[in-house]
């Protein structure tokens, strides 16, 4: 498992446990897997640019909603990574909020190949 | 039942409408909180309600605070979606006005038991208005006709009396009484003169419009009040609503029954400003008219007009008229 090799305790997406809160109901996770993968990027790159204009209202409202989102599909590492991006935000410790993004974007990277080779595995 | 899912977030929002929507409920998604409360205060809208705490245009607890200063409109429960844990905002959500809480992301299971709580909480609620509605069913209307009671009907009368004042309307109002009542009662018995009085109130609201009314006055008399009525059609449409009790016998327990009634007849608008007690009086006078010219008749009122009876057969007493 990657997150054994990377050093975390907490995987990068807890499938098993998401199947479970969707009553193991494959159509709708795509489903969720599709507005996820149009929704992320989105907001990704308007949290990118709020946090180069330091603007701390807009981070905390998109880092928020990145949260719920990651934290509805189970991507607990993500989630934890955002959830510090808002706290950071509210507490408008903008220096830090650079870092943060930076923490957040590497477990997006993670995450997205993840989610496709779910998808892919699924479809074989 | 109906719920409302508000969250601006689509992933989300679709994760709660489904899990719902699996749940059994009628699923109504909307992704900001302007848009939850006017769903919320929509007529026959959802009283269910999962409310994200961070949404554009309105909060959840916005939306809550604004939902609590309604009145009018049934109880709406209303549980907020919150990633946040910390104590402070707990109390915040609830005070705001929201019935509970619920962390994201939700458990499905815990999530339909804290709305089956919900759904018991709108039953109480629905239970306690039907016991109410009874109830003031009950002090408004007559037991045996189900028309307005005296009480009530005479109320209506006095607002209907301003209205048509204020408005430079006419309203007529009809007095009636059913013509030797006592011998029913006396010849087939009590169970027969309540089905003749249950027969004649069906007969005589059905004679008159939608926002005509009618009441029980007396033990066989009673009072019809028509809005809006044109001073010279009132006289035909008095006649109608008699003739609704002559024309046809009513089935009784102890065989068809033709009976009578008679009215008296009382345009408001000749009458100026008077108060409500003067123009019973005025309208009584004009049925013991229609009694002593030998019943199953109408009179108008006529103002100014002075009867000539000895005043111990002035009306008011009902005993008199049989």
């Amino acid at each position: 498992m990657s997150e054994k090799e990377q050093g975390h305790s907490e995987p990068i997406w807890n499938v098993d446990e998401f199947l479970e809160r969707i009553d193991n109901d494959q159509v709708l996770l795509r489903e969720l897997l599709i507005i996820f993968k149009e929704d992320f990027p989105r907001t990704m790159r308007s949290l990118e640019s709020a946090v180069t204009s330091q603007d701390l209202k807009s981070c905390a409202r998109l880092s928020h909603t990145l949260k719920g989102m990651l934290s509805s599909l189970g991507a607990i590492r993500a989630t934890a990574a955002a959830a510090k991006l808002e706290a950071l935000s509210s507490a408008g410790e903008t220096p830090s909020l650079q870092t943060a993004l930076k923490a957040l974007e590497s477990e997006a990277e993670s995450l997205l190949p993840e989610l496709d080779a779910y998808v892919a595995e699924v479809r074989r | 039942m109906k719920i409302l899912i508000a969250d601006d977030e689509a992933l989300s929002r679709r994760l709660l409408e489904k899990t719902l929507d699996r749940a059994g409920y009628e699923v109504i998604a909307v992704e900001n909180g302007k848009q939850a409360l006017e769903q919320l205060c929509k007529p026959n809208g959802p009283r269910l309600a999962l409310l994200d705490w961070i949404m554009p245009e309105l909060d959840g607890p916005g939306v809550c605070r604004a939902v609590r200063t309604r009145t009018e409109q049934p109880y709406a429960y209303m549980v907020l979606l919150t990633s946040k844990g910390s104590k402070e905002e707990t109390v915040l959500g609830l005070e705001s006005g929201a019935d509970d809480y619920l962390t994201k992301p939700f458990n499905a299971e815990e999530l339909r038991a804290r709305l089956r709580v919900g759904e018991r909480i709108l039953l109480l609620e629905d239970r306690l208005v039907e016991a109410r509605e009874n109830m003031r069913f009950r002090a408004t209307h007559d037991q045996l006709t189900s028309l307005l009671n005296r009480g009530a009907v005479m109320d209506l009368l006095v607002r209907e009396l301003h209205r048509s004042h204020r408005e430079q309307k006419s309203t007529a109002i009809l007095l009636g009484d059913v013509d030797h009542f006592k011998r029913v009662n006396d010849t087939l018995g009590h169970v027969v003169g309540d089905e003749v009085l249950i027969e004649i109130a069906g007969r005589l609201l059905k004679s008159v419009r939608s926002y005509d009314f009618v009441g029980r006055y007396g033990g066989e008399e009673f009072l019809v009040v028509l809005s809006n009525c044109n001073p010279s059609y009132a006289p035909g449409r008095a006649e109608e609503i008699r003739k609704s009790i002559s024309n046809r016998p009513m089935q009784t327990a102890k065989g068809p029954l033709t009976l009578t009634m008679s009215f008296g007849v009382l345009l408001s608008s000749e009458w100026g400003q008077k108060p409500v007690e003067e123009l019973l009086h005025e309208v009584d006078i004009a049925l013991y008219e229609a009694k002593a010219a030998g019943r199953d008749c109408l009179r108008m009122a006529q103002p100014g007009a002075k009867v000539e009876a000895p005043h111990e057969m002035m009306p008011q007493a009902v005993r008199r008229r049989r």
